[in-house]
């Protein structure tokens, strides 16, 4: 698993330096404008300009002045009672029966012989998990509403004194309490299943002639071996993601449940900056295959990646620092493939005055690479003294700030790396609660297709409107499209530019050229006000796949609260987003027509 | 439950403007497609006034405009000319519903509930407190006699029992103005009387009632004031009795009378020049008949005497 840098951006990061909140606020702007307008646009229709003005002033008013105040508690709660007993009683949680059907048999399509078998069963249950979530609140959402205007049922409701708000609030908390009974329930049967289906202990055999070191039994398809210190305690080696605790009781050695499979470790990440092979700061070096992902560094010169840490505690660690990499190497040769590709790992103060001595490594593809070193007794230097002596938090990082470099040693190699690819890892937090964090995320997610699916339903009958809440979902995914050509890294330029080169038969590689620069500067102004309108309200169709955080507790790395409060974040913006919407529809809404 | 009354036009107000529950003003309706072509004139400047303590009667044949009067008034359709005013407010403001209650054509209500639920939750949309709710449930359920079937879903009820638990859902919040469209629609003839009783009940106790209906005798037996639209238009309007009366024709009830006396009345009515149109035995109503039969059947079970 490789976090991408936005991940483990701080909450008020990403709120206040990555402009979550301006951008937010253009949201606002933007679809207040575009309401207004059309808004004013259909009322012109409707009852001509002035009149038309008036209405919509009127509708806006009544929302905050009237509407909102006047929402009753007890009513939207009685609405969401309401859709919760219509859940129930129409059968919703025959979910919670598939689901179990689906553990039940998952033997069968689960391979038991996985390399890491945790990851695949927190993987399967939360990934099923989410989808059957995501569905059931398409479904209730969608089909609800709709249901109630077919039927007519809606008269009794709407010639009371209920508000749209009222509407909108209680179908969205009355499914979302069904939405989050089933969840607890699945994730109850999820914790369960995994918890159950990783855990097994061995039996200690063919143990050496000084009882120190042995091999373990087979179970699950792996055996372990094991060595034991002078005390007579001691680890299996790692198989399968997961070791054993090893002791000698009396005569007699036990091996322990499994450890490190199910657990979440707690990554410290920094910023990265490179520098090239004259040793001046650059953006690192692309090797022209691959991704964006990882820039590269090349070996056997001064180019350097390095990380600047903040604010580490050394209360956080023991005796050691225990950090993970997860480098890549680019050949430009084959040379000795057997070898990996060698770099160097530097630990320095912020002034560059204290250094670690070198520590060596070879690049392990595709693994995390677990390393640690002593916090106490470095070796290094001093302003260019070797010493043998250092405290690594009272020398090299006296308030927690300090710096990691990494060079390639081998000439004419690269070595690849992104922010996320070297963390320290500070304390492991209980698996339990990253088990419930992920849930939390899938709960969030279900609550926006809640919400999109209600404010559908409010103008749409049932199946277009889950058409319509799955067109959004897919949408979303392409979110990345309009950022791309906002930044330029498509070619061709915006909508207008494009338009334009498609009859002069310009390609998207070239520069436009109309032979008047004047026109050519106009047309890219334009453009690039349309696209941030475009990118803004793009900002409006939810990400389901930034909001995915299976893989934080599938691979063990503790789902950053930053992240999960930015995630509730985007779900309240949603929830505020498609209930002003659906207000809108509902009061304009002639129930009986 | 007592038996029907003639309408009384005590509780009447008169037209004083205050006491106007309902107004139209010019009230249109025309029904559009998709593409904004127009496909039904279905109300034509319609102005009427419902006043308050008054039973008014709706009449027309279907697609007279009569629901869609109905539906203006409560804020389900929007108007295309003019307005409708609920309690001086306009028919679209919400808060007008808080003294409304609907009775609609069929009882649209949530099938998995049973009547006390039904109830409850319509009660909660009053924002009425829970043991307020409790108390209305069970005056309501004991009015309309569902005392027996108050925990059934109203998936099982049949359709009578299903109009008395629309009609308890729409007294719910005890209603000063309400709203009946068809409200003996699936009732048998022991339920229609019961309705109407009930109706002129509502009415004694000051309530205003809007009575839409196409069963004309129904009408005739509740309302002191009836409008007749047809095609959209408003054909007639005013009092049930001044409009129902036949100004040159004289009727006369008499008992004990011989032939000879018959005789002479017709002699009399010959030499003052007047037509004599018809002198026989009056007959009773179905309805009367039905009922007789049904409370001499509780009182002494068994087979009745043949009339024949």
């Amino acid at each position: 698993m490789r976090l991408s840098p936005d991940q483990f951006w701080t909450y008020f990061e990403w709120l206040f330096n990555q402009y979550a909140l301006i951008q937010g606020f253009l949201l606002v702007v933007v679809l207040a404008i575009l309401g207004f307008v059309i808004g004013f646009v259909v009322a012109l229709l409707k009852h001509g300009p002035t009149e038309g003005f008036l209405q919509v002033s009127k509708l806006i008013r009544e929302l905050f002045v009237v509407d909102i105040p006047a929402t009753s508690t007890r009513r939207v709660i009685a609405i969401a009672r309401l859709a919760i007993k219509e859940a129930i009683r129409k059968k919703v949680l025959v979910v919670v029966a598939v689901f179990v059907v689906a553990i039940m048999f998952a033997g069968w399509y689960l391979d038991p012989q996985a390399q890491y078998p945790a990851r695949l069963y927190i993987s399967f249950v939360l990934t099923t998990t989410n989808y059957m979530v995501i569905l059931l609140g398409l479904f209730l959402s969608c089909f609800s509403l709709p249901g109630d205007i077919k039927s007519k049922i809606i008269y009794t409701i709407v010639t009371k004194p209920v508000r749209p708000t009222e509407i909108f609030l209680g179908r969205v908390l009355g499914f979302t309490a069904v939405g989050t009974l089933i969840l607890l329930l699945l994730g109850t049967m999820s914790y369960l299943f995994v918890v159950r289906g990783v855990d097994h202990t061995h039996e200690a055999m063919e143990i050496s002639a000084d009882g120190r070191s042995g091999v373990t039994t087979l179970q699950q398809f792996h055996t372990h071996t094991f060595t034991l210190d002078d005390l007579g305690e001691g680890k299996t080696n790692e198989t399968k993601g997961h070791s054993h605790v090893v002791t000698k009781v009396g005569d007699k050695i036990v091996v322990g449940p499994t450890t490190g499979d199910l657990e979440a470790r707690v990554p410290i990440y920094g910023s990265l900056r490179f520098t090239g092979r004259d040793g001046e700061e650059n953006t690192g070096l692309n090797v022209g295959y691959m991704s964006e992902y990882q820039k590269y560094i090349e070996g056997d010169s001064l180019s350097s990646a390095i990380w600047t840490f903040k604010g580490l505690n050394a209360s956080s660690f023991g005796s050691e620092l225990n950090y993970d990499m997860t480098i890549s190497a680019f050949r430009t040769y084959k040379g000795d493939i057997v070898t990996p590709v060698g770099g160097e790992v530097i630990f320095r103060s912020i002034d560059g005055s204290v250094e670690s001595e070198r520590y060596p490594f070879k690049v392990k593809e595709f693994q995390i690479d677990q390393r640690s070193i002593s916090l106490m007794g470095m070796k290094g230097f001093r302003k260019g003294e070797p010493v043998s002596n250092l405290d690594f938090f009272k020398d090299i990082a006296p308030d927690g700030n300090f710096e990691v470099m990494i060079r390639c040693k081998d000439k004419s190699q690269y070595l690849g790396m992104a922010a996320a690819d070297l963390y320290f890892r500070a304390n492991t937090l209980p698996f339990w609660w990253n088990f419930i964090k992920g849930y939390i995320s899938i709960w969030l997610q279900m609550v926006i297709v809640i919400c999109f699916g209600v404010m559908f339903s409010t103008f749409l009958s049932g199946p277009v409107a889950i058409i319509a809440t799955v067109s959004i979902i897919v949408l979303g995914f392409f979110g990345f499209f309009v950022d791309d050509i906002v930044k330029g890294t498509n070619q061709g330029g915006g909508p207008i530019e494009s338009l334009i080169r498609i009859p002069i038969q310009s390609g998207s590689g070239t520069e436009l050229d109309l032979g008047n620069k004047t026109l050519e500067t106009s047309i890219r102004i334009v453009d690039k006000s349309l696209l941030i309108c475009v990118q803004t309200l793009s900002r409006a169709i939810p990400n389901f796949i930034q909001l995915g955080t299976a893989d934080f507790v599938a691979y063990g790395v503790n789902l950053f609260g930053g992240l999960l409060s930015r995630h509730l974040t985007i779900c309240v913006g949603y929830f505020l987003m498609t209930g002003i919407i659906s207000y809108f529809f509902l009061k304009t809404r002639e129930m009986a027509a | 439950m007592a038996t029907t009354t003639a309408p009384t036009t005590s509780s009447v107000s008169s037209t004083d403007p205050t006491n106007v529950i309902v107004e139209t003003r010019n009230l249109g309706k025309i029904y559009r497609d998709f593409w904004g072509r127009k496909k039904v004139n279905a109300l034509k400047a319609l102005d009427i006034e419902v006043r308050k303590g008054e039973i008014f009667g709706l009449l027309g044949p279907n697609g007279s405009g009569k629901s869609t009067t109905i539906k203006l008034m409560l804020g389900l359709l929007f108007p295309t000319s003019g307005r409708a005013f609920v309690f001086g407010k306009d028919a679209t403001d919400v808060a007008k519903n808080e003294r409304i209650g609907y009775l609609p054509e069929e009882s649209y209500l949530y099938k998995f509930l049973n009547a006390e639920e039904t109830l409850d939750f319509y009660g909660r949309l009053f924002d009425m407190p829970a043991s307020v709710r409790r108390e209305r449930t069970e005056q309501l359920i004991q009015m309309v006699g569902l005392q027996r079937a108050r925990r059934r879903q109203l998936k099982e009820y049949s359709k009578g029992m299903t109009r008395r638990i629309g009609l308890a859902q729409a007294l719910i919040n005890e209603p000063e103005f309400l709203v009946l469209d068809e409200p003996t629609t699936g009732l048998d003839p022991i339920g229609t009387r019961e309705m109407k009783d009930l109706i002129l009940r509502l009415r004694d106790q000051g309530k205003t009632i809007l009575l839409c209906s196409h069963q004309l005798a129904d009408v005739q037996d509740v309302c002191d004031r009836v409008a007749i639209l047809h095609q959209g238009e408003l054909k007639e309007l005013g009092r049930v009795d001044s409009l129902l009366k036949v100004q040159d024709v004289t009727q006369i009830h008499a008992r004990g009378l011989d032939e000879k006396t018959k005789q002479e009345i017709k002699d009399l009515i010959a030499r003052s020049n007047g037509e004599m149109l018809r002198m026989d035995n009056p007959t009773t109503t179905m309805e009367e008949l039905f009922l007789d039969i049904v409370r001499e059947s509780d009182q002494r079970p068994g087979r009745r005497g043949s009339g024949a």
